[in-house]
């Protein structure tokens, strides 16, 4: 029973962590809290849906596309519009993105009708069998599918050029910009990849949970207490705090209900946030936007 | 500060006058459809004045103003199932409200900048599943009815709470107004700008802080205690909106924060574009809400309010 829960949580755990980063590094980065965050992971999953459940092709093939179409979505909204609004005021953004989100959620209405949706694989209902726990086939391939992403971004960022001019941006914004970096250029490249990431824990998520337009709301809740619990910025404690969080939501499920699912992970975030408000791999005040 | 003249100053009361008088003739001109609308949209002047206290004065982004709106609310309820009547539950309601800002203001008023934004808002969450989780007096999941008062008609109840939001809508303006030249309003403009700067000149930074909080929920506690016993029935998902206070923020972005209309302004124009397109869009209102959110923000950065008070500059200047 235990191991069963444990499992269960760091399985969803690896997803929400790939769906958290985008959303930590555009904040570390810009100081924007990306209120769109979940549409973009929503969209993912309607991608997934269309692909995948009307053409039949697998969903982890999806992914690559996914990721494409969401980072170009994600490059040109920063680059047309919320690099204006940087200039002016940070928390601008927040209306801003805010609005974007209500766009964005109410096409799919549009589109695809409130229902929920489902993605089902020809290994839906697989399993490997460990002692009395079970392990699901699709959602081990999708944790394990976070986990390769959320390493190739980290390369990405380690040893590109492009990469490293995002680090730089994120570790201070002004100096990066004496080293000859262009602002402008590297804040759409980060929100890109961000929107990029998020797609792809979209299309992985729309083979767990079911897909409707108003799947992102409740993912962005989730990604908020991990950005806070892992630290603004960081890549690593996103992925930690989301193997925390998935195993506190499948405990407090398993041991208080599901109910309480919700109050116990609030309880950690402000608990977080007044005793270690830097996160557990985060600086002090770190991609703190003023 | 603008100078005004003694002429222009004389025509602003009397247009100020002229504003407040039709609105007090409302519900005798217009319909009650009409008379509705504009009592949402005075309880959103009351949040965004409510907002603009903490937001626009000490800098601090109030992001979950809505937990006080839903303590006003439940607190009223819990008030008038005692036993209290509905008019002196109402300063109960903003006292309890005040009260629990300050409380947990001590401590949530250290963090800074986008961290006491988050807080703010897990604050809301955490209250109501704690509203939800208590039961007994609050209803808990199932909702709170409120007692009916049958002594009026629904006619005379909705007039009563018509004039009770236009009143709570003037006396959150008028705080304002006092707060901006008061000496705790001169203290939050010096800690917005810089925290450190404003404790060297002696300010008790904290209590400024927690001062500001307490009046911004007790305002924003009433105009909810007053919406509980509109709607007669409360449940925390729509006491607890965190949408409301979403919302009440864009509203005094784009009216201009820190001012002392700007809030008023922001909140009519937003709410009556939304009910305008609620009413001719209803399958696609969220889209268009979203559309008209992202070219107020792109094409208004700094409010309505600041251009208006640019073309009153300019009109005065060529009079001169």
């Amino acid at each position: 029973m235990i191991l069963q829960t444990i499992i269960n949580g760091l399985l969803i755990g690896g997803i929400y962590g790939l769906a958290t980063i985008g959303f930590s590094m555009v904040w570390g980065v810009m100081g924007i809290i990306n209120l769109a965050h979940g549409a973009y992971i929503m969209l993912g999953a309607y991608i997934a849906y269309v692909v995948s459940a009307r053409l039949g092709i697998e969903p982890f093939l999806v992914v690559p596309l996914a990721m494409a179409l969401l980072f170009v979505l994600g490059y040109l909204i920063q680059a047309w519009m919320l690099n204006r609004v940087l200039k002016t005021s940070l928390l601008l953004s927040l209306a801003l993105t805010f609005g974007i989100n209500l766009i964005l959620v109410d096409l799919m209405v549009i589109g695809f009708t409130s229902d929920f949706q489902a993605v089902t694989t020809r290994y839906a209902a697989a399993a490997l069998e460990w002692g009395d726990a079970f392990v699901p086939a699709a959602r081990l391939g999708a944790c394990l599918f976070a986990l390769v992403l959320a390493w190739i971004f980290h390369e990405y960022l380690a040893r590109t050029r492009s990469g490293q001019a995002i680090l730089a941006a994120a570790l201070d914004r002004e100096v990066s910009r004496l080293m000859g970096i262009n602002p402008s250029r590297v804040y759409a490249l980060t929100a890109g990849a961000g929107a990029a990431l998020a797609g792809a824990a979209g299309v992985l998520s729309s083979m767990i949970f079911p897909v409707s337009p108003h799947m992102g709301n409740s993912f962005l809740g989730a990604v908020f207490v991990i950005t806070v619990l892992g630290g603004i910025g960081s890549l690593g404690g996103a992925i930690l705090a989301g193997f925390v969080y998935g195993l506190i939501q499948s405990f407090a499920s398993a041991w208080l209900g599901v109910n309480y699912q919700e109050v116990v992970a609030f309880t950690v975030f402000l608990l977080i946030l007044i005793f270690r408000p830097q996160g557990l791999l985060g600086k002090k005040y770190f991609g703190e936007g003023q | 500060m603008i100078r005004i003249s003694p002429r222009s100053s004389l025509l602003l009361a009397l247009g100020a006058a002229a504003c407040l008088a039709a609105l007090a003739a409302v519900p005798w001109l217009a319909g009650n459809y009409w008379m509705r609308i504009l009592t949402n949209v005075m309880m959103y002047c009351v949040v965004a004045q409510g907002l603009n206290v903490i937001v626009g004065f000490a800098g601090y982004h109030a992001f979950g103003n809505a937990a006080f709106f839903g303590i006003g609310a439940y607190a009223l309820g819990v008030s008038e199932v005692l036993g209290l009547g509905f008019l002196p539950s109402i300063p109960v309601a903003a006292a309890v409200s005040a009260l629990i800002a300050a409380l947990v203001g001590w401590p949530l008023l250290r963090l800074r900048g986008h961290y006491f934004a988050i807080a703010t808002v897990a604050l809301t969450m955490a209250v109501s599943e704690l509203v939800t989780n208590i039961g007994g007096i609050t209803g808990g999941a199932q909702g709170l009815a409120l007692p009916l008062d049958t002594s009026q008609s629904p006619e005379q109840v909705y007039r009563q709470i018509y004039f009770l939001m236009f009143g709570l809508a003037v006396l959150s303006t008028l705080v304002v107004w006092h707060l901006s030249g008061s000496r705790l309003g001169y203290a939050l403009r010096a800690l917005k700008d810089s925290e450190r700067g404003a404790m060297a000149m002696g300010i008790d930074t904290r209590r400024a802080k927690v001062a500001a909080w307490a009046i911004s929920a007790a305002l924003t506690g009433a105009a909810g205690a007053i919406w509980a016993h509109w709607m007669t029935f409360i449940e925390v998902s729509s006491a607890f909106d965190i949408t409301l206070s979403v919302k009440g923020y864009i509203m005094m972005l784009i009216g201009g924060m820190g001012t002392i209309f700007g809030p008023l302004l922001g909140a009519a124009f937003f709410e009556f574009f939304s009910t305008l397109i609620w009413s001719r869009f209803t399958e696609v209102h969220n889209l268009v809400l979203g559309v008209l959110v992202c070219v107020v923000v792109l094409a208004l950065p700094f409010g309505i309010w600041q251009p208006l008070r640019r073309l009153w500059h300019d009109r005065q200047g060529r009079g001169a």
